[in-house]
């Protein structure tokens, strides 16, 4: 399983070199200038040419690209186009924690209350525990941030005014409860179908019906021969959605103000700040990797019969 | 650049999704910073519990690009920039520019040397002394090339040297003598009475040699300036603590801090929190603006109308067919109600715009502009008389504007439905992203043979929308305009002493251009802001001027 760990990490930095070249590349090539959009409508290409000089965008592509993989070889990530002057590292830093604490929220969230409505479900197919729980499901995942979030900003901090309506004061602050709502409630929606689909399938399996006939605990069949098996594919999803939910942050911590990387990325995106946008499709290639990898490692804990190779 | 004010209304833009709901003003709150700075750990207090109660400005902010002077080119850094920095001249609320630590100046009879007498009470932050030294080094770090300034050259490019020194060709700027500690002496390359005017602009203020060159690249953590506030804290994406300065010059301000909140940039909650007291002042967006203005509302008595130097317009490009005929330009003019757009799109809130140089400009009042009236059939004569008539002579028009959204803003649709009703023109929209927007704006001239856009003055003088937006050989000349008639009025009017002759030139230049339809003028800019009663003197200027220390808080909150 090390060996397997290993060789699965060694391929990490190609990867990333593979996405920040295209990255860099879509950068160089697109449309739209760092410079020209912090001059906004005032035309000098004398003065915008000789900024870009100072700031060595006039460098040929693999100039600029081979200087930008050196430096963040050596921990240099630049500084921001936007921010004149500050560098990637303490930019991103403070909202990387502050995203991570958010996403981890509302995973907690779609854990807790995802995987048990979908086993209720999926033990009383068709009746109204059933229903109910699909209703919801489907209502959360029709549910967009934009929607729900000032829905909830209008019964929590306007009508109730139990919650700030905004802000951001930590995980354990009140301000964390509705962005985690917004962000977990998607998920807590496909993982209770995931966990429903997935369980019936395996209660209709031969080995579940043996055991039962072997007159083992309704408990024990349940635990150790549904569950067991049944969770695998749900943990796939669990790490794929890790991933995602850095992206789903973008509306929810622009609706909150939260400042999270969701926001950074997207004022990045209409900047041109390139160095800022290189690290946060960097940051994310590496938090989808890690958490496949650890997918694929718990599979092993869950069932033996999975070996790595 | 944009205003003062438009900062305030950022975030209060989408904020229309919350019902009716009367104000609800917090008990005095014994920190002041409340909800409104959110502290990353939540152990811990608020910066601004350290505070002397209930003295505590609470605003809404946008997080500044950049607070060094000699870098900024936008709204929002420059309001920041204005209140922790200062320079030779200000502006005040009227926008009329005032010396500020210039204490007097005079200028050669050729109007070339400007020799201003500095103030011998002016102190950094740190106690140090500012003299005329500390101008100069100033002035050449700002136009100092490896310094990256977009500005320098917009805002001290007049004065003699600073164009060498920018291309790297100088070490000093050459028209900037230092006579004793407290004169300093400008030369400009032609006379120019807007100059002082450009030196109100943060890219001329004074900094410490010192500050800037132990702090490296990120000196403006902890800038050591002139102002009436000193920063104390700045956390990115978070909050910006201003504290006050008393050794101030031009006597300390009268709260004690101002919390700028700059998480909720954008969320649309402005109007809640404020509603709920967690701030002291808020913009209202169209969505809200129904409800602020019904006198049935307790909000109503807090709303206050704040205009701004700027315009909105429709640019039709001279260069390219059909608009290269003034007939043409003429008669789409003539086919646009713009009062039905105010009336009916805008809700009112703004002012249609019949000239180019919005009302609030200081000592300018242009009473005789004749404007191109809505008038369907006059349009109609028009585009019969013009080289195109005929609407194959010209390839099919698209309607540029800038945008993310896909979905185009209301005024454009209303725009494009008024020509195909009144002209029977086909026109298509095209949105581009604002920063693609500004490379095709920027790099070809004819890309866009229609576009809409806005202007928002850079420093308060009709040369920085006459001169800049349509002399023929202006750089910022987006729509390809040229007269020559209208550029001998401008060139004229550069050098004009005689204020009101001066004025008279850009009247004369204002009709010209609006007669010949180089743009089609929508609406002069203005916002629309919520006060709580209990703050003081607060002073709405049309542009970025220094205004917090003016403002007291009296009463309870």
């Amino acid at each position: 399983m090390l060996v397997y760990a290993v060789r699965r990490l060694f391929w990490l930095p190609f990867l990333l070199l593979a996405v920040a070249f295209i990255t860099f590349a879509l950068g160089q090539y697109g449309p739209g200038d760092p410079v020209q959009v912090a001059m906004g409508q005032h035309v000098n290409p004398e003065v915008r040419d000789r900024v870009r000089h100072e700031m060595g965008l006039d460098r040929p592509f693999y100039e600029q690209f081979a200087s930008y993989v050196w430096n963040a070889l050596h921990g240099d990530l630049g500084v921001s186009y936007k921010y004149r002057g500050e560098p990637v590292f303490g930019l991103i830093g403070n909202r990387v924690a502050v995203s991570a604490q958010l996403a981890f929220l509302a995973l907690l969230l779609a854990v807790a209350l995802g995987i048990p409505l979908g086993i209720v479900a999926s033990l009383h197919q068709r009746t109204w525990m059933d229903y109910l729980s699909i209703s919801i499901s489907l209502g959360g995942v029709s549910m967009p941030a934009f929607l729900l979030a000032p829905i909830l900003m209008w019964f929590f901090a306007q009508q109730l005014k139990v919650l700030p309506a905004a802000g951001w004061g930590g995980i354990f602050s009140p301000q964390a409860v509705m962005p985690a709502i917004v962000m977990g409630v998607g998920p807590v929606a496909v993982l209770a179908r995931q966990t429903r689909a997935s369980l019936i399938e395996v209660l209709g399996q031969d080995y579940v019906r043996t055991a039962r006939s072997k007159g083992l605990l309704e408990q024990t069949v349940l635990l150790h021969h549904v569950l067991r098996n049944g969770l695998i594919p749900i943990f796939t999803l669990i790490g794929l959605m890790l991933g995602s939910l850095v992206e789903g942050a973008f509306i929810t911590e622009t609706v909150f103000g939260i400042p999270g990387i969701g926001r950074l990325a997207v004022e990045s995106l209409f900047a041109r700040d390139y160095p800022v946008i290189m690290a946060l499709t960097l940051m994310v290639a590496v938090s989808y990797t890690v958490a496949n990898l650890m997918v694929d490692l718990s599979y092993g804990l869950l069932d033996p019969r999975i070996r790595y190779r | 650049m944009r205003t003062v004010l438009v900062m305030l209304l950022v975030g209060a833009l989408v904020a229309g999704c919350f019902g009716e709901g009367g104000i609800t003003v917090a008990p005095p709150k014994g920190s002041g910073g409340g909800s409104a700075a959110p502290g990353t750990a939540p152990s811990k207090a608020p910066a601004s519990k350290s505070a002397p109660s209930g003295n505590t400005l609470r605003l809404l902010g946008d997080d500044p690009p950049t607070i060094d002077p000699a870098l900024v080119q936008d709204a929002t850094s420059s309001e920041y920039i204005v209140e922790i920095f200062s320079g030779l001249f200000t502006l005040n609320d009227k926008l009329e520019v005032v010396p500020d630590i210039a204490e007097s100046y005079d200028v050669s009879p050729d109007g070339l040397v400007y020799t201003f007498k500095l103030r011998k009470d002016v102190k950094f932050q740190d106690g140090r002394g500012v003299t005329a030294q500390d101008f100069k080094y100033s002035m050449e770090r700002a136009a100092d090339p490896r310094t990256e300034s977009l500005v320098a050259d917009t805002y001290l490019g007049d004065i003699v040297g600073v164009k060498d020194k920018l291309r790297g060709k100088a070490k000093e700027i050459s028209g900037i003598k230092v006579v004793d500690d407290y004169t300093l002496q400008i030369t400009i390359d032609s006379p120019k009475v807007y100059f002082l005017s450009k030196l109100t602009y943060p890219t001329a203020f004074v900094v410490d040699k010192n500050n800037v060159e132990k702090g490296g690249r990120r000196w403006t953590n902890q800038p050591n300036g002139t102002g009436p506030f000193k920063l104390k804290e700045w956390k990115r994406g978070e909050s910006i603590t201003l504290v006050r300065n008393d050794n101030f010059y031009g006597g300390a301000p009268k709260v004690d801090q101002v919390v700028y909140n700059i998480a909720i940039a954008g969320a649309g909650t402005g109007m809640t929190m404020y509603e709920n007291g967690d701030i002291d002042m808020v913009g209202v967006g169209l969505a809200d603006i129904d409800r602020v203005q019904d006198p049935a509302s307790e909000l109503n008595s807090q709303l206050v109308r704040a205009p701004s130097l700027s315009i909105g317009y429709v640019g039709l490009n001279a260069l390219v067919p059909p608009f290269d005929d003034v007939k043409m330009r003429q008669a789409f003019a003539a086919a646009i109600d713009k009062q039905k757009i105010v009336d009916v799109v805008l809700k009112g809130t703004v002012q249609k715009a019949d000239g180019i140089v919005p009302p609030g400009m200081p000592e300018y009042q242009n009473k005789n502009l004749k404007p191109i009236a809505f008038d369907p059939q006059r349009a109609k004569q028009l585009l019969a008389e013009s080289r195109y008539a005929d609407p194959s002579s010209y390839p099919p028009l698209t309607f540029y504007v800038s945008g993310e959204g896909g979905a185009s803003p209301r005024t454009v649709t209303a725009i494009v439905e008024m020509i195909k009703q009144n002209l029977g023109i086909d026109i298509k929209i095209q949105q581009t992203e604002w920063a693609t927007f500004l490379q095709d704006l920027s790099t070809d001239q004819k890309k866009y043979p229609m576009f809409s856009l806005g202007w928002v003055a850079d420093y308060p003088d009709p040369q920085n929308f006459l001169d800049v937006l349509f002399h023929s050989n202006s750089l910022d000349n987006h729509t390809g305009y040229s007269n020559k008639e209208v550029d001998a009025l401008l060139e004229q009017a550069r050098t004009e002493k005689d204020q009101a002759k001066r004025m008279d030139l850009y009247y004369q230049a204002e009709q010209k251009i609006v007669g010949e339809a180089g743009w089609i003028p929508l609406d002069y800019g203005e916002s629309y802001i919520l006060v709580k009663p209990y703050l003081k003197n607060v002073r709405f200027s049309l542009g970025v001027s220094p205004w917090l220390r003016f403002v007291s808080i009296e009463g309870a909150r």
